[in-house]
């Protein structure tokens, strides 16, 4: 059995979830007036630049950042997933090429808007070579990523980025439900991660993660990916979900959804949620099950050894 | 372990299919031409002469779905034709593209911003992601769906995804490629960034001016030596190798010592454990942007030294298909291996004055290729190249 122990965590989210040793104990479910609880951009990304990158941008770099800075080497890969990409830069340059009849058109968001910008700021800003994938596919975004990492550290990497990140623009209202579930409040938000083969601090890590893009059994799904990790339902302790998934009474359950808002990174976040609940309750396994989007489902396996 | 092709099936302005195409590359005939659109008369580009509904019908696509999902599913069904499905083998899609659904997204987003028959519903094709998810639901494969997205290397990358999930075990059998159509969006972004040449482009020229846009798709199948026991399928060339790296210097340009470049040929070569005189062809990137071809003509010196086998850039046929480009060129690259081709890097005249480096410039069959390289550069710095070699 391959553990991936995550060494250090950094979310941008709704909760006081960076910086902090724990976000499990201080949580608080969305309300009407919530708002993102930004960290301190200036002390990451210097404000010229700032100014110029979107949220998804500079919300996916300063996590990143902080998370190198919470380690001792630099990454030897680096994995993103994003759903919908850079959202207010392709709007932006859309609004540009539909209303504009000038022959000269600023390429600053045609340059911003594809999805690995990112990564590529990431690689930018830590001025780091190594490996630097992009995945996007929907809902199920952080997951793939998370399956690259792990193969990565399969492959021998030690030090290894992986991580979310998905941005709100006010114009994707208009565009629900069919481009993304209208169940929560949209918003955004960024997760990173570093994993390794060698314990961390908390020798918290993932075991397992699986995906189907076209799940007609939600429920047999689930029974086999914990089969095959020689796990019962009753093992669990917890189950993060966007459903209120329960199997029996011996589990606690939330929808991470409530905490993060609905943006297509937020099971990233739910990563980051398990983490700290096993952390802080010294609880053994947590089951995260990502149904945000019919038919696509995500299940990833957090334990603590 | 070994990575076996056993399938090909590419889309582009000069054919859609591998025949065509290897009568276009022979015949030096580009697809690249005026725009026929008045949105599009002022560029030059690789267009692909068939309207959706014209794709629906004459490839029997099922699925509906963006442009860049039709071309996938053209090409994906080609590579993927003479495969069966079987719980035995376990199948993946991983497809690399860059602008996924944004052909339709453009147009209604414009309705938007006139308040002219706004319909959200078609917003439902606009992620990357479904792309990919129609393009697997063609195919009927459902074990495994992923999306690469970085820029013009998204297909190269996601051969390489796929070798590793096959390397890793985690699945047997994949088909791998990219594919992107033209739109509003990327022509005018490469106009914005001004490395659009008004002419017909000029890889490797020291003249060169800037690229013409493609749009187009290319897929290969990989399968593992446990799903060819099961398939019985003759393999056509093995994919050897592959690396990504990041110049990790500008977010649109290359270094201009292809940092980044050299690392992804080093470590391809090394994961391919193949000395770089073994290349017998390299199809470059090539995109005759002045900034790509002089480092990328920098990188493949600093490999190569004096000893620079055939090379050449065939995006002078086809333009610049973004995140098709590193699947198309890998068909190319694996038919170069069946017949020995070496393919011509049209418009050629003056060596690049800092390099003096000649390309292929004619079209040839026959040679004794084992091994071609082949690179994609994308934006954000992100540098692949994967090694295909005979079997």
């Amino acid at each position: 059995m391959n553990m991936y122990f995550i060494h250090t965590i950094a979310s941008i989210s709704h909760q006081d979830s960076f910086q902090v040793p724990n976000v499990f104990e201080q949580l608080e479910k969305l309300g009407d007036d919530s708002d993102i609880v930004s960290p301190n951009y200036k002390e990451y990304v210097p404000p010229t630049a700032l100014r110029r990158l979107g949220p998804v941008l500079r919300m996916g770099l300063t996590a990143s950042i902080e998370c190198r800075n919470n380690v001792d080497a630099d990454f030897d890969a680096i994995s993103v997933g994003t759903a919908l990409g850079c959202l207010k830069d392709t709007e932006k340059f859309l609004v540009t090429i539909h209303t504009t009849t000038s022959d000269f058109l600023s390429p600053t968001a045609f340059i911003q808007s594809t999805h690995n910008t990112i990564g590529g700021q990431i690689s930018l800003g830590l001025k780091n070579h190594a490996y630097n994938m992009t995945h996007t596919q929907n809902n199920l975004s952080f997951e793939v990523a998370l399956i690259d990492a792990m193969m990565c550290v399969n492959e021998g990497k030690q030090n290894v980025l992986v991580g979310a990140a998905d941005e709100k623009i006010d114009f994707l209202a208009q565009a629900q439900p069919d481009l993304i579930p209208d169940t929560h409040p949209l918003t955004s938000g960024a997760s990173f991660f570093v994993i390794s083969p060698k314990k961390g601090k908390t020798s918290i890590g993932v075991r397992d993660v699986y995906t189907n893009f076209n799940a007609t059994n939600s429920d047999k799904d689930i029974q086999n990916f914990l089969s095959k990790n020689d796990i019962s339902t009753d093992d669990i302790n917890v189950i993060l979900s966007s459903s209120e998934q329960s199997f029996s009474d011996k589990q606690e359950t939330l929808n991470y959804l409530d905490y993060s808002g609905m943006h297509y990174s937020a099971p990233a976040f739910a990563l980051h949620l398990a983490h700290d609940y096993l952390l802080s309750k010294d609880k053994q396994l947590a089951l995260i099950i990502n149904d945000m989007c019919p038919g696509r489902l995500g299940l990833t396996l957090v334990q603590k050894q | 372990m070994k990575i076996h092709v056993t399938g090909y099936g590419l889309i582009s302005s000069i054919g859609t299919n591998a025949e065509e195409s290897i009568e276009s590359l022979r015949n030096l005939k580009t697809g690249i031409e005026r725009g026929r659109s008045q949105a599009t008369k002022a560029y030059n580009l690789g267009a692909i002469h068939l309207s959706n509904d014209e794709l629906k019908k004459r490839f029997d696509l099922k699925t509906d779905g963006s442009r860049t999902a039709l071309l996938g599913m053209v090409a994906a069904k080609q590579a993927f034709e003479g495969h069966e499905l079987s719980d035995e083998i376990r199948t993946g899609l991983i497809s690399g593209t860059s602008v996924g659904g944004m052909d339709i997204s453009e147009v209604e987003y414009k309705k938007y911003l006139d308040q002219d028959g706004h319909n959200p519903e078609n917003y439902k094709h606009h992620s990357s992601g479904t792309s990919s998810d129609q393009i697997a639901n063609e195919l009927g494969i459902s074990d495994f769906v992923n999306t690469i997205s970085t820029a013009c290397s998204s297909a190269a990358n996601a051969l390489m995804m796929g070798a590793r999930m096959i390397n890793n075990g985690m699945l047997d059998r994949v088909v791998v490629g990219g594919t992107d159509s033209l739109t509003l969006f990327t022509i005018s972004g490469f106009k914005s960034l001004m490395i659009f040449d008004e002419d017909w482009c000029r890889p490797f020229d020291d003249t060169r001016k800037g690229l013409n846009l493609g749009e187009g798709a290319g897929y290969i199948v990989i399968e593992s030596e446990k799903s060819l026991e099961i398939t019985k399928k003759q393999p056509l060339a093995v994919l050897s190798g592959y690396s990504n790296a990041s110049d990790a210097f500008h977010q649109t340009a290359s270094s201009p010592d292809g940092h980044g470049a050299k690392l992804s040929m080093t470590e391809a070569l090394r994961v391919a454990n193949i000395q770089p005189e073994e290349i017998d062809y390299i199809n470059a990137h090539g995109t005759a942007t002045p900034n790509n071809d002089l480092s990328e003509s920098q990188a493949i010196q600093s490999i190569f030294n004096d000893r620079i086998p055939p090379f050449s850039s065939t995006k002078s046929y086809t333009g610049h298909t973004l995140a098709a480009s590193g699947g198309i060129e890998a068909v190319f690259a694996i038919l170069a291996l069946q017949n020995g081709y070496l393919y011509p890097n049209l418009n050629f005249k003056t060596p690049i004055s800092e390099t003096g480096l000649v390309p292929q410039t004619t079209f040839e069959e026959g040679k004794k290729i084992r091994h071609v390289l082949s690179n994609s550069f994308g934006f954000g710095g992100n540098n692949s190249t994967i090694i295909l070699s005979a079997t």
